[in-house]
């Protein structure tokens, strides 16, 4: 059998998001036990019909508290951890779990209280070590956070490229646009402008607070079927085309010379085998969701997916082409800059919401196709993702 | 000596011999010796089929690679350093590493910037390998 066997032969048919933000009064159990009984509500599932349940482990989260509390009797819980490529992997091993006849009916989940824990996780100021320090090279250098790699990579990419922070910041501003247009999004009404932008605090040169993604408490559940059950729920299917995975030998630092890019991500890998499944390609594409902790990270996948020559994804953006009338619509909720922080979810969720055609103000007209990424960031290799999805 | 508070490096046995070496004020690297390509961290070799790693001297010269500055305060011990630059420095034999500039000001570091290594002997254990500005 070959990946391109199991192109559209299963779906999504429940989306589950609960208020995202700050909620103290909330533990991230209480958020994920919430996000399973709105995924089932929204399409009109029984509790009963979830046998297998798969989670990415974000703060505060325990493994099995949500299973039960919601009452899934599913037959195995798997946590997974890749980082920002996580949600993907959870698709593929999802779908692996029902073509081996596992499961019929499996939730993906991810919650955290990631704002309301101490230090917060994630963002740009996570990374904050606890006392006592345990040793470690990089903090001996005073490195810390996941910002870091993003600054590096920007750095290294302005010296190659000329990127200027105008473009870096066309980014951040592009997706809040976005998010001001979406009720449910953390940064529903706070404009950005350009000035706003290019005055803003610094994290890490050249990376300001704009370019950093959000920290936040909530949680996502979905609900992924095969095609022939997906029939029978309350909201049109959403099929999955293909997915790709892409982990090399190339984690910063540690990869030889002339196999480390630092002016993007290496997604070749991931994106081939994602769209070779899928049998499209990226001119295909209506819309798309890239993952976005940081905003550089947009520019390398828009030119190492081949979306931009190297060097031209800066003026890329500028011009305009991730909005609604540009190029290359993208991340139209705000996605983790300016909507909420679920991870890779994040992205998921708005490529399904657009294949359901509910993004209301930012719905991409007569979007049949949905390219989703994910990036694992640097602390767990250039983990990349890439999932297809159509209507 | 006073007491130094800030993170040492982890050391283990399998890097034991990097850091002694930066003791002795010497730099080494892991490299083949079957062709010859240094590696940043300890890698077996991507480019041959029977890898020979050893740790071998190198020169300690190279350029800034890339570069950042740290505004946010993510550790109280480095509240007075702010603002601080990290690097990653690309010595002559290829090989990238994560280091620190001293002896130039944050505004004076740009990418390629010529360099060579200092050793800062923070505890009477452990020296970080440092890069000031050459020429």
């Amino acid at each position: 059998m070959s990946s391109e066997d199991l192109r559209d032969k299963y779906a999504f048919v429940g989306v589950g998001v609960t208020k995202q933000g700050k909620i103290p009064e909330m533990n991230a159990d209480d958020l994920a036990t919430q996000a399973i009984q709105l995924a089932l509500e929204d399409s009109g599932m029984k509790k009963g019909e979830v046998d297998g349940y798969i989670f990415q482990p974000g703060a505060g989260l325990s493994t099995v508290t949500p299973l039960h509390r919601a009452g899934i009797p599913a037959k195995f819980h798997w946590q997974m951890q890749t980082g920002g490529a996580t949600a993907i992997s959870t698709v593929a091993a999802a779908i692996g779990t029902m073509e081996a006849g596992l499961c019929q009916v499996c939730i993906l989940l991810y919650a955290n209280n990631a704002s309301s824990m101490r230090p917060p996780a994630g963002g740009a100021t996570s990374g904050t070590p606890m006392a006592p320090q345990p040793r470690s090279t990089e903090g001996a250098y005073g490195i810390f956070g996941p910002a870091t790699s993003a600054a590096f990579m920007a750095r290294r990419y302005m010296h190659l490229y000329g990127l200027t922070k105008r473009q870096l910041g066309a980014v951040a501003i592009t997706f809040r646009e976005y998010a001001n247009k979406r009720p449910e999004a953390i940064m529903y009404d706070r404009k950005l402008t350009i000035d706003d932008y290019l005055n803003a605090r610094m994290i890490v040169e050249p990376l300001c607070l704009f370019d950093c993604c959000l920290v936040n408490d909530g949680a996502v559940a979905l609900i992924i079927t095969s095609a022939e059950r997906a029939k029978n729920y309350k909201k049109r299917p959403v099929y999955v085309m293909g997915y790709g995975l892409d982990h090399s030998l190339r984690e910063l630092g540690g990869a030889p010379q002339d196999v480390f890019e630092w002016d993007g991500f290496i997604t070749q890998k991931a994106g081939d085998h994602a769209f070779n499944m899928a049998g499209v390609t990226h001119n295909d594409v209506d819309v798309a969701e890239m993952y976005d902790a940081f905003t550089f990270f947009c520019l390398s996948q828009l030119e190492s997916y081949g979306i931009c020559k190297k060097g031209e994804a800066g003026a890329f953006v500028e011009a305009g082409n991730l909005r609604l009338d540009g190029e290359w619509p993208s991340n139209t909720s705000g996605t983790q800059l300016s909507w909420s922080y679920l991870h890779g979810f994040t992205h998921l969720v708005e490529g399904i919401r657009q294949m359901r055609g509910e993004c209301m103000e930012c719905q991409v007209k007569d979007a049949e196709i949905a390219m989703i990424t994910g990036v694992g960031g640097l602390g767990v290799g250039s983990a990349n993702a890439c999932c297809i999805l159509r209507r | 000596m006073a007491e130094y508070r800030k993170q040492l490096p982890l050391i283990t046995a399998v890097d034991k011999p990097f850091w002694d070496a930066a003791k002795r004020h010497e730099l080494l690297a892991y490299c083949c010796q079957n062709c010859g390509t240094y590696y940043s961290l300890i890698v077996e070799c991507v480019q041959c089929s029977t890898p020979k790693m050893e740790w071998v001297k190198v020169s300690g010269k190279g350029k800034v690679f890339t570069y950042t500055i740290y505004h946010h305060v993510y550790n109280p011990l480095w509240k007075d350093d702010i603002p601080y630059n990290a690097v990653w420095v690309q010595l002559d034999e290829g090989l990238i590493m994560m280091s620190k500039i001293v002896g130039a000001k944050n505004e004076e570091i740009y990418v390629g910037m010529p360099v060579e290594v200092v050793y800062d002997d923070i505890t009477e254990e452990v020296t970080l390998p440092k890069f000031k500005p050459v020429g």
